[in-house]
């Protein structure tokens, strides 16, 4: 493989994580608002978040790209393919999150939310102070997992013209005719970029466990 | 669960109300200022990007287009699977590929004068002795691209396969002919049927594992693509290639890309 193939591939890697952490930072967040909708039952906001989840579940993601990018047009609405890309990640890790975030609601010990309203905290400090700071770390390695599932699934992007590291692989494999080398090298960056997001998801914990011991 | 059919179902429905969109016409083009128009990123020697750089005969050709229409060229790069659809919904303008011309395909699209002769030929590997003729391919497995002309006239084939009492074995469907060739050199299929140019470039290249076989179906040509019906972006481009053709340069890009010129070329494909 020649530097400028290589360089193709990195080029492929930055599009990938710049799309997925534009996707986590929005959909990871989203998940967690329509969790609590659900958990809250809020009538009619819970049910829609309900029927998005299903829907979202259940379409693959390549499906939903070629929806999004030439569905959204078809009803006048003009969307260019990075942002595109970035919307279709976003809305596909928020139905996971969601329910991550809804698991972790589900098994949250209710004497503790008694106490924190008998101490007469209102609902905003009782998620901030009491829920949220146990509910993150016990969601942490679930949502991690989800992250390494979208970045597995994120080569979908590339039908709509968005140029990720499988993408740019085969890109080079069709120029040289020869598509093993390029695949190994990209087979090697997913690895490194998966192996990245455990061992953030390792320094997350740890920072945590340290904080916790000096509290106690 | 019903909820789920029912978003589901309405989603499909606005799909289907909605797909009556057209690309622009000449005068929408002019007043935003730009047309878009869509190119493969695999397609060796038509499309393809080296180096990170968009080129072959169809992104030297564009370069051309740039500089003598009087409005911007935004180019879109985008798998096979993405251009045809992008292009009838209106997302494209133009379609500026090398894409068969065939009956099924003017139903929805409009074709530009023809950029060269692209008639089918199968390869195989250099090294299979049981493939000397098409009529050696009785019961070989075939690949071809999904959604492409040289699936559509496979018939073709197992016409001239049926003289002699033969008939094509599997059919092997891949996303890009990249991963065609790839199975073709690992054995997994027996030939792949393609353009005579897009072969030949493979055999120049990797001289060692492919060998490009004979014609396996009528002579075709490959073209860009409007959408049905957008006449005046249809002449546009018609007197473009006919200029290019006079000042020489088709034939030069030809040559370079190609190995060979077509001057025979008609000139206009859709009526």
């Amino acid at each position: 493989m020649t530097s400028g193939a290589f360089l193709t591939l990195l080029d492929g890697a930055l599009v990938t994580l710049a799309a997925c952490a534009a996707g986590v930072a929005i959909g990871m967040p989203l998940g967690l608002l329509f969790a609590v909708a659900r958990w809250v039952d809020l009538r009619f906001f819970g049910r829609s978040v309900a029927i998005y989840v299903s829907v979202v579940r259940s379409t693959p993601v390549v499906t939903l790209a070629l929806l999004v990018f030439f569905g959204l047009p078809s009803l006048g609405i003009e969307i260019g393919s990075t942002v595109a890309a970035i919307i279709l990640l976003a809305v596909n890790t928020s139905a996971f999150n969601c329910e991550v975030w809804r698991s972790g609601l589900n098994t949250f010990q209710t004497d503790q939310i008694e106490a924190a309203k008998a101490f007469g905290m209102t609902s905003t400090q009782l998620f901030r102070r009491i829920i949220f700071p146990q509910l993150w770390r016990q969601c942490l390695p679930a949502l991690i997992n989800e992250v390494t599932m979208l970045i597995k699934s994120s080569p979908a992007i590339a039908v709509i013209g968005v140029v990720d590291i499988t993408r740019a692989a085969i890109r080079v494999g069709a120029e040289t005719y020869d598509p093993f080398p390029p695949m190994l090298a990209a087979t090697l960056l997913y690895c490194v970029i998966i192996a990245s997001t455990i061992v953030l998801q390792r320094v997350l914990e740890k920072r945590h466990m340290r904080r916790v011991s000096q509290d106690a | 669960m019903k909820n789920t059919l029912g978003a589901i179902c309405l989603i499909a429905i606005t799909g289907l109300a909605c797909s009556t969109a057209h690309g622009a016409t000449l005068a929408e083009i002019k007043a935003r200022g730009y047309m878009v128009v869509a190119t493969e990123d695999d397609y060796k020697p038509f499309e393809f990007v080296a180096d990170g750089k968009p080129t072959g005969f169809d992104n030297e050709m564009l370069a051309e287009l740039r500089k003598v229409v009087p409005f911007e060229i935004r180019q879109e790069i985008i798998p096979w699977t993405g251009i045809l659809a992008g292009v009838t919904t209106g997302k494209y303008d133009v379609a500026l590929t090398a894409a068969t011309v065939t009956n099924e395909r003017m139903q929805s699209l409009d074709f530009v004068a023809p950029i060269a002769e692209t008639t089918n030929y199968y390869a195989k590997r250099k090294a299979d002795d049981s493939i000397k003729d098409v009529g050696d391919l009785n019961g070989k497995s075939c690949g071809v691209q999904t959604g492409s002309a040289q699936l559509q006239m496979l018939p073709q084939l197992d016409a001239l396969l049926a003289k002699s009492g033969g008939k094509i074995g599997t059919v092997r469907q891949y996303t890009s002919y990249s991963e065609a060739y790839q199975d073709l050199a690992l054995g997994r299929t027996d030939c792949v049927i393609n353009t005579i140019i897009n072969l030949r470039s493979l055999a120049n290249d990797k001289p060692n594992v492919f060998e490009v076989g004979k014609a396996v179906a009528d002579q075709t040509v490959s073209a860009w693509a409007v959408s049905k019906g957008n006449t005046e972006v249809l002449t546009l481009l018609n007197d473009f290639i006919g200029k290019e053709r006079q000042n020489g340069n088709f034939y030069k890009l030809q040559e370079k890309w190609f190995g060979q010129s077509f001057p025979n070329l008609p000139e206009k494909t859709s009526p």
